[in-house]
């Protein structure tokens, strides 16, 4: 589908992880809480998003990327938080760029992704980042949608956070939104392949037990 | 946060089946995590009234009760301790089903028959965290006016369904049975009821005679206060406590109950103040310089200068928008109560019960953002209830200190960007319909733009892109078509690099070595144990989660050893490992970000030696196209003094090898033999040549010489490999290590390597004159460098 594949600093600007991105000031998401600092204007990434600010600055539209990499939040580590996890984003820009787009792209990337017969729903939801938003669920890979312990029976997972991005978060990166527009979406890597392999503990994947690695060939 | 159905029903008549209702909820963006009935199974209990009680003639512990139970009269027995004559109580009758599940038939007590059980707030399903012990313990008193005979799932709501839903950060004006009532009604496209709120025309202004207002703090939008007179501090009405309960909050007493339901109710936390322990005739809502207060739970809090009080003009009565203060607190004896209903700026308050460490109903949804238009209504809301349930009498006149009131906001949107954006095609009547039932005020300015007026509580509304999702969700995003992009064709994959990182991985997989995954964190104690000294280019964080990750590593080793340590104690009897990853530290100029550096280390332990390792990392450089890499003897503390390496590749170092030191083996509960190698992976892409050119299948045979070298046993390899190379000219085509050999037939403290070497020119045939003077310059060199001998 033509996407790069694009990769930034994991110690960041906070510009770049908050402001560009159309996050209020007085957020709690910048609190030292929830985010590691180094220094006070910068920070340990919390997202891959900072990732698409750099190539919207850098780059000219057309831009088709996807950026995975480590992100960090204060969490201390239990079965389903670590401070260290990973995400995948991505980010589509062009003139005329639609929501129909983004819902005909995310449904052949599930598709591929868990398989043919896979459905998609979306969900009215809120980020700073892009406006309208929306959460997409697909049919549960392990019982395709009947309902299962994996989807606490209600047959859906919900799988990444998407949306139009946010006309501000355009005019930040300097292009403009009268022009162009586009969608981005991401997902927590970690949680999807504790699903997808039903992994019951995140510590696990921390761990590097070869009793558990070897079975990932 | 929980919305009772029941209460919702009020103000939209919802018909469909809860089920469905939560999925159109949760599709036009209130999202429904969870829905309950309050107690599922219980059936047949039913209102009944005590009239006489007799002690059982078998039993000291059990009691005979005759209830009327509005129809009839029956028998039941208990040992229950709180009941009385004239105690209104739910009782389980025949056929009845508790909680639970269990049955409830007529029992035999000791020769008499029990037609049925009273029941407690468990045995009903009831929320048993909101209730005191007492009451948990004890048989439910229903209130003395509570009709007889009647079914407990109606009379306490054991029917409702709460509904869970998870709010967004934008949206503060849901944090209400009213908010959810207009999502509903939008949604589901239904009309929506009102609330009644005391009539605030009136003829006098008394509470002029008791108090006035003084905001001398930005941070704090709106105050209105209105006055009561208290006639009795009692319980408040059932179908109030029942609201509160099922809205998970703890019913208190008429006036705080009050309170709390218009908090619940439309979202506008409240407060009320005992007008007399105030001993003032102002509030003043500043900052102040005091530095303790006792707050409504009892406890003394630290404040600030920087965290907004509600004053009585000298001393703080209440923390603004997060809790009151003891000292002017509600009691029996309370004659007087100010009510207020204020509303304060969102950071303010979040800070603020931050700092404190304090977060309460107030607070969180002050934090949010509350509309500052709802602290009237709210205040009339609660004025209202307070007289309907005969808790208080109004003193006339309301203070209502506004000093700037915003004007609404007004949004336009234009049709035509609106349906290709969204890629779909609404007429401008379809929106306009959508945006109505959001409660927009919307008049068309054009055939194409529809000009839009936002409710003040629409915090979140500012931009054309927020109306569209507005129509979308009423609309239905599942409703949009999903499209493939147009646009111009764009070719993708990966950048050299990430193959190149593809390529190695792959390699060492196929070598039989598992890529792990370690946290990004070190420490200053961890770091020790490698046995070196800190650099000074570390990473530290402001705010790490313990001393043991409080540094961005520079470093993979220690986390290879970590991994090694693991397996090893847990009695994994080998292991080869290797992980791609970035590391971190300082950088020295000015006004950038720190570097990272991506690493790549390959560690083992178990059934493996030295070479073995040097040979998967030779092989990694061989088909990275690095032909010639000098091994040469040296590398950090970590590693065993006379066995490690680094790695060079035409003068520029790649990384090291070698094995772990004896004092690391410790430090890390490790096996007496790991083996490490960390290269730097920028380094290696850079003298990678990953274009294979073809080079012409040689034409002329190759000589072989082997060579056995006896030298000193600290001498590395390497170092002998590096010296045959640099003195074979361009004839050496390879050059391997074939055998190390310490023992019987050699002299102590001597090793010998044994070496195939293989010569080969392009364009002749080698004989011996060619090779001769070739081998001789090696072992003069060697026998220079490193007194080394051949043996015969």
């Amino acid at each position: 589908m033509g996407f790069s594949i694009a990769e930034g600093p994991e110690i960041e600007w906070a510009k770049y992880n908050f402001d560009y991105l159309n996050v209020p000031q007085d957020h709690s998401a910048r609190d030292l809480q929830d985010t590691f600092y180094y220094e006070d204007d910068i920070v340990l990434r919390t997202q891959t998003s900072p990732v698409q600010v750099r190539v919207m600055q850098e780059q000219k539209p057309p831009l088709r990327i996807i950026s995975p990499g480590r992100v960090y939040r204060c969490d201390e580590i239990d079965a389903t938080h670590s401070p260290v996890f990973h995400q995948m984003e991505g980010l589509v820009i062009d003139k005329g760029i639609t929501m129909s787009d983004l819902k005909g792209t995310l449904d052949l990337f599930a598709k591929k992704l868990f398989g043919e017969q896979t459905k998609t729903k979306f969900r009215p939801h809120q980020f700073y980042f892009t406006e309208p938003s929306a959460e997409m669920d697909v049919t549960c890979f392990k019982c395709g949608g009947i309902g299962c312990k994996v989807c606490s029976n209600t047959g859906w997972i919900e799988i990444l956070g998407c949306g139009m991005v946010h006309p501000n978060v355009l005019r930040f990166c300097g292009i403009d939104p009268d022009e162009y527009s586009g969608f981005a979406f991401g997902m927590g890597l970690d949680r999807i392949t504790m699903i997808k392999y039903g992994i019951n503990d995140l510590r696990l994947l921390f761990e590097n037990d070869l009793r558990f690695l070897a079975q990932f060939k | 946060m929980l919305v009772s159905l029941n209460w919702l029903k009020e103000f939209v008549d919802i018909k469909i089946p809860p089920y469905d209702f939560g999925e159109a909820l949760t599709m036009s963006g209130t999202k429904v995590e969870t829905m309950t009935v309050v107690a599922e199974n219980v059936a047949n209990i039913l209102t009944g009234k005590i009239t006489k009680i007799e002690p059982h003639p078998n039993a000291d512990k059990l009691i005979v009760c005759t209830v009327d139970m509005g129809t009839d009269e029956r028998v039941i027995v208990t040992a229950a301790k709180n009941v009385f004559v004239g105690a209104v109580v739910p009782v389980a009758v025949d056929g009845a089903v508790l909680a639970n599940g269990t049955k409830i038939g007529t029992n035999d007590f000791r020769g008499l028959l029990s037609y049925g059980m009273f029941c407690s707030i468990e045995e009903l399903g009831m929320n048993t965290d909101l209730f005191s012990k007492e009451i948990m313990e004890g048989i439910l008193i229903l209130p003395e006016n509570t009709p007889l005979g009647m079914d407990a799932r109606e009379l306490l709501w054991l029917n409702d369904v709460i509904i869970d839903v998870e709010l967004t950060a934008n949206r503060s004006d849901c944090q209400s049975i009213i908010g959810i009532a207009r999502e509903a009604s939008a949604t589901l496209d239904l009309p929506m009821a009102g609330v009644t709120t005391y009539d605030s025309a009136e003829s006098t202004n008394q509470i002029a005679n008791y108090l006035s207002v003084r905001i001398e703090d930005p941070a704090c939008p709106r105050y209105v206060a209105k006055m009561l007179k208290v006639k009795k501090i009692e319980a408040s009405p059932l179908w109030m406590q029942i609201k509160l309960q099922n809205s998970g909050v703890r019913p208190i007493n008429n006036i705080v109950d009050v309170t709390n339901y218009v908090m619940l109710e439309l979202g506008q936390p409240l407060h009320a103040f005992d007008y007399d322990s105030l001993q003032s005739q102002e509030i003043v809502v500043k900052t102040t310089t005091d530095k303790k207060i006792v707050t409504l739970d009892d406890k003394e809090r630290d404040i600030d200068e920087t965290m907004l009080m509600i004053t009585n003009g000298k001393a703080p009565v209440a923390i603004a928008g997060v809790m009151g203060g003891e000292n002017s607190e509600i009691t029996e004896t309370t004659s007087l109560i100010v009510l207020e209903s204020a509303n304060f700026n969102k950071g303010s308050v979040r800070l603020t019960a931050k700092k404190l460490g304090l977060r309460t109903e107030a607070s969180s949804r002050f934090e949010k953002g509350v509309d500052p238009e709802l602290a009237g209504v709210a205040a009339l809301r609660a004025t209202q209830l307070l007289l309907e349930i005969g808790a208080c009498e109004v003193i006339e006149g309301l203070i209502d200190v506004y000093p700037h009131v915003a004007a609404l906001k007004k949004v336009s949107l234009d049709i035509n960007w609106f349906n290709t954006f969204v890629g779909i095609s609404l007429t401008i009547d379809e929106i306009a319909k959508m945006l109505t039932r959001l409660f927009f005020k919307v008049e068309k300015s054009s055939d194409h733009v529809l000009e839009v007026e936002v409710p003040s509580y629409r915090l979140d509304i500012d931009l054309k892109e927020d109306l569209a999702e507005e129509v979308v969700r009423i609309f239905g995003y599942d409703m949009i078509p999903g499209t493939i992009m147009g646009g111009e064709t764009m070719v993708g994959g990966k950048t050299p690099v990430q193959k190149f990182e593809d390529a190695l991985k792959n390699i060492l997989v196929g070598q039989g070595y598992y890529e792990t995954l370690t946290s990004s964190f070190t420490s200053e104690k961890r770091l020790h144990g490698l046995n070196s000294q800190l650099e000074d280019n570390l990473i530290p964080l402001i705010n790490p989660l313990g001393e043991e990750n409080s540094i961005m590593r520079h470093t993979l080793i220690g986390h290879q050893l970590e991994v090694i340590s693991l397996n090893y104690n847990r009695k994994n009897p080998f292991g080869r490992f290797f992980e791609l990853s970035n590391t971190y530290r300082k950088n020295t100029k000015p006004g950038e970000l720190p570097i990272e550096e991506q690493k790549l280390a390959i560690s083992s332990y178990g059934g493996e030696d030295y070479f073995e390792l040097k040979g998967v990392v030779e092989l990694l450089l061989e088909q990275s196209g690095i032909k010639y890499p000098d091994f040469i003897a040296g590398g950090s503390d970590f590693l065993h003094p006379g066995r490690k390496a680094e790695i060079f590749v035409d003068g520029v170092k790649l990384g090291e090898i070698g094995e772990i030191h004896p004092v690391v083996v410790k430090n890390y509960e490790l096996p007496k033999r790991c083996y490490v190698c960390q290269l730097s992976f920028a380094a290696l892409f850079d003298c990678a040549s990953l274009d294979n050119k073809f080079t012409d299948l040689p034409k002329f045979p190759a000589s072989n010489r082997d060579l056995a070298i006896l030298l000193k046993a600290d001498i590395p390899a390497a170092s002998v490999e590096t010296i045959i190379r640099k003195n074979s000219g361009d004839i050496l085509e390879s050059i391997e290590l074939f055998d190390v050999y310490t023992g019987a037939q050699i002299p102590a403290g001597y090793k010998s390597l044994a070496y195939a070497l293989n010569f080969r020119h392009h364009e002749r045939t080698l004989n011996d004159n060619d090779i001769n003077p070739v081998v001789d310059q090696i072992l003069s060199e060697l026998k220079r460098s490193f007194d080394a001998q051949l043996r015969e």
